[in-house]
């Protein structure tokens, strides 16, 4: 039942814990105006931006992937704690653990099964075996040249054609699949660091749990301060 | 049976603390590597679609950040002092006036526990003030709280269309009635309970009151419109607008303003901390920018955006299991088990009250309909119920397992908030609950209730959007 985000540790992590809020807020309020400029494109002017909901589809997926970590982090992720509310403290911490010893093997197979994934559209090898990597399979289809179906290749980005196209490919017109799908492999990653972090943090006893119960956690505490004082009053 | 297995591992996970996304997620991964012949990739990949390519649950992250924006204090209380110029001069009515209030709130926010916090903090105050128990308040408030997921627009709804592939606009469409049922019965029921115990009544301010708090409270009212509206459009004068996701993004944008610039509640022109008031676009016209960037803004986005990634990694881990059940064809192994053992449509929806309301205790209500909804679907299909009512009654179900005792997560919200024990929530909710309880009975038995508008509005058949 601790919601309560721990301290940014040292410049560094002040300006990480910063960073991703401030990603988070931004890719929402973009995907947000993105969607509402193509409603004001359709009835005000009677056009549309065609790569519009494409785009904000991507950003969704960003806003997810890129933000689980975050949520493990600041102890946002919902979950059941009607039964290890029960146990004592020590129980409590030793289902914390195995609980967290469960979440690193998810993030753990999910992590070979994103690399695996992204790698062929980065012209990369994946990994071969069923469970764990085993080695790279160097016969990985190279698929590169994948392009999204609407988003235009901004000429920023130009510089990744050497690396996904080969002689004679035609330059990209769209972009690469290999860019929008970058977040999986990177989420993941991220997943799979905050999920360390946060093991540790229950082994050294300053965290008791992954898990809240319910969304608004925080609120509730806030609300029962607020009623005690009119009560008072 | 594999399925039992699969769903043992969930629950077992859930037990001991394991995040429902990765609890979800993992039985699932682990269940395709042993017995199907699914590559990991590939679960990755459905993973990244859940966002990607479903462009109905886009829907979520728009509507979580208009009622964001909407849900702030100064919303609350100006929803509730227009429904106590409406209902509170009536007998035991401030507690009326707490149904409609978190009836109204409920259609704004979509969030059960979030209507109990904004509204409970206000009113149980309120109602102590002037005499009513403590108890009877927290159970009037707890009780109301649940419409949140009932009354579009609903998240829940929302989540559930997705998980079915039915339409949204229906599922919105279809909790009308019910929502407006429920609270009814309600009011009418603490009406009742506030005759035979004689309890106090306010005083009836007039017509000027109720349009006064009416015209204060009128731009949150409004959101309402514009989404249903914007989705179904005015009969007999235009058709739809928007899309569902495409209203609930206009409803961001609508609610940010109102906030920002009607309301000032937040934002550059906010009554500020060291009790400068509230001041107005004209002598500060650089709000016009500022306040898109201002610390409230960007707070409110962020507090939105955390509750997205939350519901939809628990979603999007949703359709791994989903993809699990697909390809075991689990649901229609199950179905045929059930036609042959001679079992009809009443029985499964018996079923399916109790697996809810055991669940909706322990479950916040989209991580539930997520596990649940792809398995009882098909087989409610195979039995003839109609999706969208059936879809009604889970959210019903769930609403009503929130305050079930022993452990009903409302139960839980109400009791933190009024710093109140379980168990004396527990008991000033129960007569309430039953009322409740014959409301699901009706909705789960009379189909009518739920599919008459979205039919009589949208046509018989299921448009898919």
């Amino acid at each position: 039942m601790n919601s309560v985000a721990p301290p940014h540790r040292g410049r560094l992590g002040g300006f990480f814990g910063a960073f991703e809020e401030n990603v988070i807020a931004l890719i929402l309020a973009l995907m947000t105006a993105m969607t509402f400029l193509n409603v004001v494109l359709r009835y005000g002017f009677s056009s549309s931006i065609l790569w519009g909901p494409e785009v904000v589809e991507y950003l969704f997926a960003w806003l997810v992937l890129f933000g689980m970590s975050y949520c493990v982090k600041i102890t946002a992720h919902l979950g059941v704690d009607a039964l290890t509310s029960l146990l004592p403290a020590r129980g409590q911490r030793i289902t914390a653990l195995i609980a967290a010893i469960f979440c690193l093997i998810y993030a753990g197979l999910l992590m070979k099964g994103a690399w695996d994934y992204w790698a062929p559209f980065a012209n990369l090898d994946q990994t071969t075996g069923r469970w764990f990597p085993t080695g790279l399979d160097e016969n990985t289809r190279e698929n590169g040249w994948y392009e999204t179906r609407f988003v235009p290749m901004p000429d920023l980005l130009r510089f990744v054609e050497g690396w996904l196209l080969y002689d004679g490919d035609p330059p990209f017109q769209k972009l690469p699949r290999a860019i929008p799908y970058l977040i999986l492999p990177l989420g993941v990653a991220l997943l799979l660091f905050r999920l360390i972090q946060a093991t540790i943090a229950i082994v050294r006893g300053t965290s008791s749990s992954l898990i809240v119960s319910h969304e608004a956690e925080e609120a509730v505490e806030q609300a029962a301060d607020k009623l005690a004082r009119e009560e008072r009053t | 049976m594999e399925v039992v297995v699969l769903f043992l591992c969930v629950i077992t996970l859930l037990a001991v603390g394991v995040p429902i996304a990765i609890a979800l997620g993992l039985s699932s991964i682990l269940f395709l590597l042993v017995l199907g012949d699914t590559s990991l990739a590939s679960i990755a990949q459905s993973l990244f679609q859940a966002m990607a390519g479903h462009s109905t649950l886009l829907a979520i992250p728009f509507f979580i950040l208009a009622s964001s924006f909407m849900s702030t204090g100064g919303v609350a209380q100006r929803i509730i002092r227009f429904s106590i110029a409406c209902v509170g001069h009536m007998r035991g009515g401030l507690a009326i006036a707490g149904v409609l209030a978190c009836m109204i709130f409920a259609a704004l926010s979509g969030s059960s526990p979030a209507t109990v916090v904004a509204i409970g903090s206000i009113v149980i105050a309120a109602m102590q003030k002037v005499g009513y128990t403590k108890e009877f308040a927290a159970g009037v408030i707890c009780n109301a709280g649940t419409l949140g997921i009932l009354i579009p627009p609903s998240i829940v709804m929302v989540v559930y269309a997705s998980a079915t592939d039915v339409s949204v606009g229906r599922m919105f469409l279809a909790g009308v009635i019910p929502g407006l049922l429920a609270g009814t019965m309600l009011m009418i029921a603490i009406y009742v309970v506030a005759r035979i115990k004689d309890m106090p009544k306010g005083e009836w301010n007039g017509w000027s009151e109720i349009w006064n708090s009416f015209v204060d409270a009128f731009w949150g009212l409004l959101l309402i419109v514009i989404i249903m509206v914007g989705i179904y459009g005015i009969p007999g004068f235009t058709g739809a607008i928007f899309t569902p996701t495409e209203a609930a993004a206009v409803a961001a944008v609508y609610a940010f303003l109102v906030a920002c610039f009607i309301y000032r509640d937040m934002g550059p022109l906010a009554e500020t901390e060291d009790g400068q008031p509230r001041s107005s676009v004209m002598h500060k016209p650089q709000a016009l920018l500022t306040s898109f960037v201002h610390a409230d803004t960007r707070r409110v986005l962020l507090d939105a955006g955390k509750l997205t990634i939350t519901l939809m990694f628990i979603i999007a881990n949703a359709m791994i299991l989903k993809h699990v059940l697909t390809d075991e064809q689990i649901p229609q192994r199950i179905s045929e088990s059930m036609l042959s053992m001679g079992l009809g449509p009443i029985t499964f929806l018996i079923m399916v009250n109790v697996i809810l309301l055991i669940g909706g205790q322990f479950m916040e209500p989209s991580g539930l309909l997520v596990i649940v909804a792809p398995l009882v679907f098909p087989i409610a299909i195979e039995l003839g119920i109609d999706p969208i009512h059936l879809g009604i009654i889970m959210v019903v179900n769930m609403e009503i397992g929130m305050i079930t005792p022993p452990v009903g997560l409302n139960l839980f919200v109400t009791s933190g908030v009024a710093r109140m024990p379980m168990m004396g929530v527990v008991k000033a909710a129960l007569p309430f609950l039953l009322v409740l309880f014959v409301f699901l009975i009706i909705v789960t038995y009379v189909p009518w209730i739920s599919t008459w508008l979205p039919t009589s509005r949208m046509g018989p058949e299921i448009i898919t959007n």
